[in-house]
């Protein structure tokens, strides 16, 4: 057993690896990391996920429900760090598992990857708690500022993968199903042409939710499982992609949104990435904005980011010959949510986030698609779009829902693993003067 | 779509400029680096800030000879009969006798103003303030319970350095520093003190003379972050208000800590010899930690009873009293903060004070936040230049008339513009 896989153990067992090790590790993922693009390109199949935030039991379970690695692609989405007590453990063990299946694991940033942030939100103070001093705290600065900031996936399938579990059902017409973390199937939602479902919505899109999915503004619970959709039979019909085999449009994954600085995919290739998280920009915008019922552009109530509404994403995935944006950084209590006629998900994977809000967790897997046709859309922002013309009223169109088909989603959900309060710093006591 | 970039860029050059010209030489060397967006939830790691500034006075006249500041302070009606000082200086724990005088309240604001109010006889209100100048904000602080309008004198000379145009307004809450109300019964519930809060303002506005109402931004610590947020739910001032900052308060940590209050108030001094000792006593207990601030604000705090033995300095406000008025500050503040409408920045001084509702929000990106854990409870007595800092920017960012976002897409498409 390598030195590696025996510090994968250790991790797996939540105990933290000498400090000297930590060293090597995080040197041999800056060599790996510094290799990859600012935009990574990963092949369904793939599982993504949200934001882990330290909750190390939570991560176990998330591999348990989504499969071990490396026989499961994994992509996750940034804010592995601070607020559980188990930043530590549950970062170097995402990156152990990268070092060691380089191809089967993808990380890219999150806000909370940065010092400045790790400095306030528990990072740093476990690093000092747990070895006497800030050099892991360090070695683990320096390779958050090597992480990628998004991924593109390619080649998802427009069709639902078999589900072991209910084999009997068919798949062809599902876009959606939704699974507990036993593999159960909670919903599922046929296929309806995008088009079709929107008629009568307003043109901007706004407000037009789909699949009773998570419906309403950002936040708030949303009265739980979706309801159906369209009469039933009436699915794929209208629609080229709802045939077996047919690759669905390429899925960007970023932590956080879109940039008013950034109009193509190709603008993130270019920024300079090795760095903290700036205070403003494309990078920072990447990594806080935020998608809401809005018109356009809005301020971010965060401090830093931007708010982005239907409009704005519609036009990008539509530039940028994408089906889906897929993204977290924002707590959902149902684990996932999908917004603007599902041309935007929002992932959230920490259940019962910081211990107490009572929310469940989700991860997302598109599968591959095995027509075998082995050509993927090029997909990356190109001018040259792969349906050919670019006409004048493309984007009109975009905008009354006329969009690409999105890729056949599994969300498994799950619940916070049970833990004992061993290791659990003792709660603060209250501050004396509080009037 | 290059053309929306361009005029993005453009439109984010234009803006940045001014605000560039308004930091002016004076801010130098007092953490530039914090002053661009820390807007970010983000905790500065230039600790030489705090302990290069923290202990200069904002343009005191006298900084080195006692006799001369003590002359200053006599101003202020405050009386330190010598033989007493003698008696009460402690020669270890006081590093310079210079260092526990008084600092008078101008040395911070423009004025103090008395308001009668019309509609009730029996109040007045006391405040202190500095006006906007042209278009500036007006920052409408309030004090928590015990405490008093002076609690921001250091922050509001800080933000002063940083956005010069700022005013401030910073009463005194009924039962507390110079505000005159009926204290039998006692009358400090939320509904009357944010009525209040919102008169004060008026009564400003007419004194001051001022055509309409400059923007406004809220900034209440403790008790006061929940009178503030109570005024903002409320949407009195209407498109004046441009957001709210909460310092040190939250409903499930409040509510958690309201149990051992009156033994915590138990074990406080009931009185003290002299206005010194009083500060000496803040300084010492780390209430607060910053020795100007505690020079500042807690004159303020106490009262003289005259013939009242060893410890004529008494609180001016009896916390014990105001019991029955607790609960009904703090229930339902996380809902209102997050409800009312506004920009949203709570600062703490340190995260673990985050109730549920407000984890939720926070991580649903409801709302600003910065955390502070070198901190006490009195953040921005303790860390004003941070504090200031984290406000200014916050205006920054909220100012309505700065704001300029890139065209929606619908703008584009009715331009005739090929995106």
């Amino acid at each position: 057993m390598s030195d590696l896989d025996k510090a994968i153990a250790q991790l797996r067992a939540c105990r933290p690896i000498p400090e000297a090790q930590v060293r090597e590790l995080c040197h041999k993922a800056r060599e790996l990391l510094i290799e990859e693009g600012n935009v990574v390109t990963v092949t369904a199949p793939v599982t993504i996920c949200g934001d882990i935030h330290g909750q190390f039991h939570d991560l176990m379970e998330l591999f348990r429900v989504g499969g071990d690695v490396p026989d499961t692609n994994y992509l996750f989405m940034g804010d592995f760090v601070d607020r559980g007590f188990y930043s530590l453990e549950s970062f170097l063990l995402l990156l152990c598992l990268k070092v060691r299946y380089p191809d089967r694991m993808t990380l890219i940033r999150g806000n909370h990857e940065s010092r400045q942030i790790t400095t306030v939100y528990g990072f740093y103070d476990e690093c000092l708690r747990k070895y006497g001093s800030a050099n892991v705290w360090r070695y683990c600065c320096d390779v958050f500022d090597y992480l990628a900031l998004g991924a593109i996936v390619l080649g998802a399938s427009n069709t639902i993968s078999p589900n072991p579990e209910q084999t009997e059902m068919s798949t062809e017409d599902i876009e959606i199903e939704v699974c507990n973390a036993d593999g159960q199937i909670m919903s599922q939602f046929p296929r309806t042409p995008r088009n079709a479902r929107a008629r009568g919505k307003s043109p901007n899109g706004a407000g037009g939710t789909t699949n009773g999915v998570a419906p309403g503004a950002s936040g708030g619970p949303s009265g739980g499982v979706p309801t159906g959709t369209g009469p039933p039979g009436s699915g794929a019909s209208g629609v080229s992609g709802g045939s077996v085999g047919n690759p669905a449009g390429a899925v960007l994954c970023v932590h956080g949104g879109l940039s008013p600085l950034i109009d193509t995919v190709d603008k993130i290739r270019l920024l300079d990435r090795k760095q903290e998280v700036p205070h403003e920009g494309a990078m920072c915008d990447l990594l806080w904005s935020d998608p809401d019922e809005i018109d356009g552009w809005g301020l971010s109530p965060r401090g830093a980011g931007f708010l982005f509404g239907a409009d704005i994403v519609k036009m990008f995935n539509y530039r940028n010959d994408l089906s889906l944006i897929a993204r977290a950084h924002q707590l959902v209590m149902e684990g996932f949510k999908e917004m603007f006629d599902t041309s935007i998900v929002t992932v959230w994977s920490a259940p019962n986030y910081c211990y107490r809000c009572g929310n469940v967790a989700a991860l997302l897997e598109l599968s591959e698609d095995d027509s075998g046709l082995g050509i993927f859309a090029r997909s990356n922002g190109d001018v040259g779009r792969s349906d050919g013309g670019v006409s004048g009223g493309g984007l009109r169109n975009v905008l009354e829902n006329d969009l690409k088909p999105g890729p056949a989603r599994r969300y498994r959900v799950f619940q916070a693993a049970p833990q004992d309060s061993r290791g659990m710093p003792a709660k603060k006591p209250v501050a004396d003067y509080f009037l | 779509m290059s053309d929306l970039q361009r005029r993005w860029a453009k439109a984010k050059l234009n803006a940045a400029m001014p605000v560039f010209n308004e930091l002016d030489e004076e801010g130098t060397g007092t953490g530039t680096g914090d002053e661009s967006d820390s807007g970010t939830t983000t905790r500065s790691l230039s600790y030489s800030v705090t302990s290069e500034t923290s202990d200069a006075v904002p343009s005191f006249p006298d900084d080195d000879s006692s006799s001369a500041s003590s002359s200053s302070v006599s101003s202020t009606g405050t009386v330190i009969p010598s033989p007493a000082r003698a008696l009460f200086a402690r020669p270890l724990g006081i590093p310079s006798a210079r260092t526990l005088d008084p600092i008078p309240w101008t040395t911070y604001f423009e004025r103090e103003l008395l308001l009668p109010t019309p509609s009730s006889p029996t109040v007045s209100y006391h405040t202190y303030l500095t006006s906007p100048v042209g278009k500036g904000p007006l920052f409408v602080t309030h004090h928590g319970a015990g405490s008093s309008g002076l609690s921001f004198a250091v922050l509001s000379s800080e933000i002063r350095k940083r956005l010069p145009t700022a005013g401030i307004l910073s009463p005194d809450c009924r039962g507390h520093g110079s505000t005159i109300a009926p204290e039998d019964p006692l009358d400090l519930s939320l509904d009357t003190l944010s009525e209040d809060l919102y008169r004060v303002i008026m009564l400003t506005r007419d004194a001051m003379k001022w055509k309409e109402l400059p923007p406004v931004m809220l900034v209440g610590h403790s008790l006061g972050g929940a009178v503030v947020t109570d005024l903002a739910k409320k949407g009195l001032l209407g498109g004046a208000l441009l957001g709210y900052a909460v310092l040190d308060v939250v409903e499930g940590s409040a509510m958690d800590a309201l149990t051992s209050m009156q033994t915590y108030l138990s074990t406080r001094p009931v009185g003290f010899g002299s206005l010194r000792e009083g500060i000496d006593w803040h300084v010492r207990s780390r209430t607060l930690r910053s020795s100007v601030a505690a020079r500042t604000s807690v004159p303020a705090l106490l009262m003289l009873e005259e013939g009242d033995g060893e410890r004529p300095w008494r609180w001016r406000t009896d916390l014990a009293r105001t019991q029955p008025f607790w609960e009904g500050w703090f229930v339902g503040l996380s809902k209102k903060f997050l409800e009312a409408k506004g920009g949203k920045m709570l600062l703490l001084a340190g995260t673990d004070r985050l109730d549920t509702e407000l984890t939720i929000g926070q991580m649903q990106g409801k709302y600003a936040l910065q955390v502070f854990p070198e901190a006490g409870h009195f953040i921005h007595e303790d860390l004003p230049e941070k504090t200031a800092v984290a406000l200014v920017d916050f205006y920054r960012r909220n100012d309505r008339s700065a704001l300029v976002l890139p065209p929606k897409v619908s703008e584009l498409l009715a331009q005739g513009k090929k995106v």
